[in-house]
């Protein structure tokens, strides 16, 4: 009886303590830094070359596009009076606009320069929440209007597969 | 209007309040009066929050914008189909909508049960009525939907475009349908400890319960993937945000309690652990509120008020404190008849899979609140991302996708070599010819390729062991009735509903299981940027920019869509339209993307952005086998159907077991 009972024990400690090992490993191979711009400037070491996520809100006006190069975008994050530039490779979300939070994930350079590799923008309930907050956000976004022009063809019937 | 829906929320509250402790005090002091009067609250509860909820509707159908709640998440020009579902599309409707699901749960509860077990149900009633006065709390006093403007807006801000979307319309009630199920076994559960009723009578009235709500928490997971999959627009379905793993969480836990309630009513064992999951399903759907409610953990979306994180979280601390200290208090009685015997039966294969499920859970759980425990310890947030949880949960979900594969075959008690041999025979020889023939043709590069080899071995060998059943028990009773093979596998599935609608269900898993393995490791993606007539190639796709359209759908909405070509061996294959759409009064625009599915792979395109020469960014990603998840959920969807049909044959041989027992160890009868 008493046997079984420690036999069995044994077994799920040595389940337990695998997941606990994957769990350890696992943190220590894939945790980043989580800053808002001004913690990260306000930092004493510095984190050249280490990975991270950064939060802040994108400075009005500061979105700017490679001409050549769509894609490249290069932009300033801030919160509370602290500032950081950062170079992002890619598609912007819709909602990656002016005044938007936005939360990077990349290395910062040692120019000071943040390459990310990811960007995240806030989802609609919590933008939602800011608005309701007053935080509304003009924003700039180009209105389709503009770009009704004459060169642009009318609609056609569209069948449209989506699952 | 709003008087009447503001009026009945607080008379919810009064009664739900005065039912509870009414409740309780007839079942302590074995007052009928007491009893009598308590037991009207439930159906009072219930219709004053349908009152006040049909008010809500009311409103947002009338646009009343004098109710902040519904200038904040409607207009005028909104479809009715979407003001319907703007009930729930913000904080405050969504708690009332919460309430609203769980005071009708309780009164069909109510109904089910009033005339059984007096020991029971007033304490189930009791606690029920207790979750409904903790909702009812705070919508009266702290997110009231009827909270007034006092000069009324001509027009109402409007709902967010991404809302705009028929998964908006069946995701969340089929989540919170999923959530607040589980309420009814956790309300039993405890009500068994007060009463130290403890046999499995509470199991047995829940059954059907948990596996409801387990099946309305599994949809709801999934609808969640494929509405991030065709509104979010950003090529996958799973993102391990907060907010997903809040509802991953109570699933996981779930299942290890779905299986594990098994062992209880048949062997008798597992019965503090039992309590002991009911009760962690119940948190967790509670903490996975208080995530989503909070704003304490970074996610991209919650509902970001923080007060009402407060109240979630001493709510939480309240149970768990009570609960805990409940089963503490019941331990004796708790004691378990039986005990495992063997590693090698099938008690054991569940006893594995319940830490395998725990185990997932927990470190889903761990990497959620890491930023916060971090951060109070050392002073640094830190986060773990995806890599962190599919650096973890990947091989301890291999680990349980072969005990999908012996749990259900494995024999009870202790499994003899022989018969051993005789399930395992077939499934495992499928698994091997598996490996080899798929070693040469599958790519072995990297760490996610090998894992996904393993997922495809491990999915022949579940699958064979599962048709290898089905495949017994039909010749056995081709043998026997002389049926026809379809005639006999139905009629032996019908018979054996718990049974072979369990295996459907596991076989809806390893589709899920090959789906994400397929789309994880073989995906890939290009982003271009093309001016018209311009053309790419992706795995074998070329795709040709054609033109840009621009349709004027609506008055509020405007729709630039993007016309490509796509051929194949040099012939056209199909046309893609993804597209922008632009709304009125919102300053982002929705991306719209286009998806050619088919059951080797999905082409997904997405109009990332387009300029006033008319070039345009096209970001098109390949995702294999992304289809098969979701014909996994359909078959899920069709097995618990099958499990969850009432059952006439196992109702009779529950009885002819309870009565059986009886005569061997005489007692009162109890019902």
């Amino acid at each position: 009886m008493k046997q079984k009972k420690v036999k069995f024990l044994v077994g799920s400690l040595l389940i337990v303590s695998a997941i606990g090992y994957l769990i350890t490993i696992g943190i220590s191979n894939t945790s980043q830094y989580f800053f808002t711009v001004d913690e990260l400037m306000s930092q004493k070491v510095s984190f050249a070359g280490t990975g991270m996520k950064v939060k802040g809100n994108v400075v009005n006006g500061s979105i700017q596009r490679d001409p050549d190069d769509y894609l490249n975008v290069n932009f300033l994050i801030e919160e509370k009076n602290a500032s950081l530039k950062v170079s992002y490779q890619g598609v912007t979300p819709d909602m990656f606009i002016d005044g938007g939070e936005v939360v990077v994930e990349g290395t910062l350079g040692k120019d000071g320069v943040f390459h990310a590799n990811t960007l995240l923008t806030s989802c609609p309930s919590k933008y939602e929440a800011e608005k309701e907050a007053g935080k509304m956000h003009p924003g700039k976004f180009p209105e389709a209007d503009k770009y009704r022009e004459p060169g642009l063809n009318k609609a056609e019937a569209l069948p449209k597969t989506t699952i | 209007m709003n008087d009447i829906g503001e009026f009945t929320l607080l008379l919810a509250l009064a009664t739900a309040l005065y039912g509870c402790v009414a409740y309780v005090m007839s079942a302590r002091g074995n007052r009928i009066d007491l009893y009598l009067s308590a037991d009207k609250t439930p159906i009072i509860v219930w219709a004053c929050v349908v009152i006040s909820s049909i008010c809500l509707w009311k409103a947002f159908l009338t646009d009343d914008f004098s109710l902040q709640y519904v200038w904040a998440y409607s207009n005028r020009e909104l479809d009715t189909f979407y003001k319907i579902s703007s009930f729930w599309g913000g904080q405050k409707g969504s708690l009332l909508f919460w309430t609203l699901l769980l005071s009708t749960y309780m009164l069909v509860v109510y109904f089910q049960n009033r005339k059984k077990n007096l020991r029971v149900v007033p304490y189930a009633m009791a606690i029920m009525l207790l979750i409904v006065v903790f909702f009812l709390f705070l919508i009266n006093f702290s997110t009231n939907p009827f909270e007034r403007i006092p000069l009324p807006p001509e027009d109402g801000r409007g709902l967010n475009p991404l809302l705009q979307n028929y998964w908006m319309v069946i995701h969340p009630p089929t989540l919170y349908l999923g959530y607040v199920g589980f309420t009814v076994p956790f309300a039993f559960a405890v009500a068994a400890l007060i009463s130290k009723d403890l046999d499995d009578g509470w199991i047995r009235m829940t059954r059907k319960w948990t596996l409801l709500s387990w099946f309305f928490l599994c949809m709801g997971n999934l609808f969640g993937a494929s509405w991030a999959y065709v509104e979010l627009g950003w090529g996958g379905y799973w993102a391990w945000d907060p907010v997903e793993n809040a509802a991953f969480m109570p699933l996981l836990v779930a299942t290890a309690y779905l299986h594990s309630v098994m062992i209880q009513e048949k062997k008798d064992m597992m019965k503090v652990w039992n309590m002991s999951l009911v009760l962690l399903t119940f948190v967790m759907t509670i903490f996975g509120t208080f995530i989503t409610r909070s704003g304490l953990i970074q996610s991209v979306h919650t509902f970001d008020e923080a007060t009402l994180g407060y109240y979630f979280l001493a709510f939480l601390f309240v149970i768990i404190i009570a609960c805990g200290g409940l089963i503490i208090a019941r331990l004796p009685l708790l004691k378990s008849t039986n005990e495992l015997d063997s590693f090698l039966s099938r008690e054991s294969s569940f006893l594995f899979n319940n830490l395998v499920l725990l185990g997932i859970a927990f470190a889903t759980f761990w990497g959620t609140i890491f930023p916060i425990i971090s951060e109070a310890v050392r002073g640094v947030k830190i986060t773990v991302g995806p890599p962190f949880y599919n650096q973890v949960n990947v091989p301890i979900g291999l680990a349980l996708l072969a005990l999908i594969g012996i749990g259900p075959v494995i024999a009870w008690r202790r499994a003899t070599f022989s018969n051993l041999k005789k399930n395992f025979l077939k499934p495992v020889s499928a698994g091997i010819v598996a490996a080899v023939v798929l070693f040469p043709v599958i790519p072995l590069g990297n760490r996610t390729e090998i894992y996904t080899y393993i997922t495809f071995v491990l999915c022949v060998f579940v699958l064979t062991s599962m048709f290898t059943e089905f495949y017994k028990g039909t010749v056995s009773r081709m043998g026997l009735h002389d049926e026809s093979a379809v005639g006999a596998l139905a009629t032996m599935t019908w018979r054996n509903k718990r049974r072979y609608g369990g295996y459907i269900v596991h076989i809806g898993v390893v589709l899920i299981f090959a789906g994400i393995a397929g789309s994880q490791a073989y995906g890939t993606h290009t982003e271009k940027h093309l001016q018209i007539g311009e053309s790419f190639e992706i795995r074998g796709y070329t795709i040709t920019y054609e033109k840009l359209i621009a349709v004027e759908a609506t008055n509020v909405k405007t729709r630039i869509i993007a016309q490509l070509a796509v051929e194949r061996d040099g012939k056209r294959y199909w046309t893609g339209h993804p597209e922008k759409e632009f709304y009125k009064g919102q300053n982002q625009p929705v991306s719209e993307v286009d998806v050619l599915s088919t059951w080797k792979e999905d082409l997904y395109m997405i109009l990332a952005d387009f300029r006033e020469d008319e070039s345009a960014t096209i970001k098109v990603y390949v995702n294999p086998m992304v289809s098969w998840m979701w014909t996994g959920g359909w078959i899920i969807a069709f097995g618990s159907m099958i499990s969850m049909w009432p059952d006439r044959l196992e109702q009779r041989r529950r009885l002819d077991r309870v009565r059986r027992q009886e005569q061997l160890f005489p007692s009162p009868a109890q019902e």
